[in-house]
């Protein structure tokens, strides 16, 4: 079709070329709908306005009510701001009034006759070794005396995983989008996903994560085996490991994380330590923590196989907190495992 | 007289490291350009831990042969040994990034792309 200028639809030509195709007839069709439609909304239109016509009467009696009502809104709402205003100050001088009463009754700072200073410590440094079995005293105090503590911080890193995987999970869309990375993504995805834009399959990095992860990860067990003789344990240890699995993933990408770690691994994994924590120490539990001699032995101070229940007790929490950070920066980073 | 030259070789190795330290956090600041603050910033890791560590190996006696202070050096090695396998290869991938995602990159200075 050669283009046509505006006026040529308008010429003599033009409609006897339509006339004789037939189009005209067309035309002439459609502007009667459309006519007809337009009758009908008019109709419509004075129907609405006959009946708003005959409430007038009603609305200037409802007019002065509103008034009266918006007046009473707005006295409400500004009464309501000063009294949140002076509320929110009082409760504040209330609480911090308590607090203060409470802290005088206290003892004072380096009061030989108070506990903190005289039995509990005490009982610490010298019975530790015996009754924990631990060279190492705080892990004793965190993995013997106060295992339920650590119990209930083991559970607090668990939910919060719960809780970034419930916010921070993609959808099901993406994710088939997401099975062939190696495809490209179009253009208004790539400007949405920001890790276009990153550096992958850095050679460099690559070469240095292939030096560095085995020694991070031996380290790590290391710190988590050694918890009860040198400084260290499960939450420093499982820290290490984390670590370790992260620079894997940043050199490497998800494709060869996900071969040994997915999200049913990573489920099974915590579940499966949290419910051996629980059921190792669970007698304690039950007997109002007091301290029924456990049926491993301790052994002797020093060994690596000593201090009964803390060596897996350690294992357990380690292998909690490496799951939950390399969970973290994965869900962070991609919105999955 | 020996412990008092091992005493201030040294000092001498952790005041530079600490100095250099010092020196490099000045150009972290002073520097208008992300590339060249991270060339500053990259220096820390690498030249003033290196010389604040050697000198520590002199506060352990490096010359005596028992069990604990050769282990103490050996740890002291694998740090400085992790720090340098680490230290360079971060701030390569932080330039990456800068060169990748620094629209105005040639405006600042000239890099090949």
């Amino acid at each position: 079709m050669s283009k046509l200028r505006k006026s040529s639809a308008d010429s003599k030509w033009c409609r006897f070329v339509n006339w004789v195709n037939g189009t005209v007839e067309e035309n002439k069709k459609e502007e009667s709908a459309k006519d007809q439609i337009s009758v009908e909304e008019v109709a419509a239109t004075v129907e609405k306005q006959s009946s708003l016509i005959d409430k007038v009467g009603n609305l200037e009696g409802e007019t002065a009510l509103n008034q009266r009502l918006d007046q009473f809104q707005e006295k409400g709402m500004r009464f309501f701001h000063g009294s949140n205003k002076v509320m929110s100050v009082m409760i504040c001088l209330i609480v911090v009034g308590v607090l203060l009463y409470t802290v005088s009754f206290l003892p004072e700072f380096g009061d030989a006759s108070s506990p903190i200073n005289n039995e509990v410590s005490e009982r610490y440094i010298t019975k530790g070794i015996q009754e924990t079995g631990a060279v190492n005293i705080v892990t004793g105090m965190i993995l013997d005396y106060r295992a339920f503590d650590t119990f209930g911080e083991s559970h607090v890193l668990y939910v919060a995983a719960c809780v970034v995987l419930i916010l921070l999970r993609l959808d099901v869309k993406s994710k088939a989008a997401k099975k062939d990375e190696n495809d490209e993504l179009s253009v208004e995805e790539s400007e949405a996903n920001d890790r276009i834009y990153e550096p992958k399959n850095d050679v460099i990095l690559q070469k240095v994560a292939t030096c560095l992860v085995p020694p991070i990860m031996i380290f790590g067990i290391y710190v988590i085996l050694n918890g009860h003789l040198s400084p260290g344990g499960g939450f420093s240890g499982g820290a290490i490991i984390g670590a370790g699995l992260i620079l894997y993933l940043n050199a490497f990408g998800f494709k060869k994380t996900g071969r040994f770690f997915t999200m049913n691994t990573f489920k099974t994994v915590t579940f499966l330590s949290l419910v051996g924590y629980a059921m190792s120490k669970s007698y304690s539990f039950f007997t109002g923590a007091n301290h029924i001699h456990s049926i491993i032995p301790l052994g002797t101070p020093g060994d690596i196989l000593s201090s009964g229940l803390i060596l897996p007790l350690n294992i357990f929490v380690g292998l909690v907190v490496a799951c939950t950070m390399y969970g973290f920066y994965a869900l962070f980073r991609k919105g999955g495992m | 007289m020996a412990e008092w030259i091992r005493y201030v070789v040294a000092s001498i190795f952790i005041i530079g490291g600490v100095s250099i330290a010092g020196i490099a956090t000045f150009g972290v600041f002073r520097f208008k350009n992300a590339l060249n603050r991270m060339h500053a910033a990259a220096m820390i890791d690498t030249l003033a831990i290196l010389l604040a560590l050697v000198g520590l190996m002199f506060l352990g006696d490096v010359f005596s042969t028992t069990q604990e202070t050769i282990f103490f050096i050996l740890k002291l090695v694998l740090v400085i040994v992790f720090l340098w396998f680490a230290s360079p290869v971060a701030s390569h991938l932080i330039s990456r990034l800068e060169v990748t995602t620094n629209e105005n990159l040639e405006e600042e200075c000239e890099v090949e792309k």
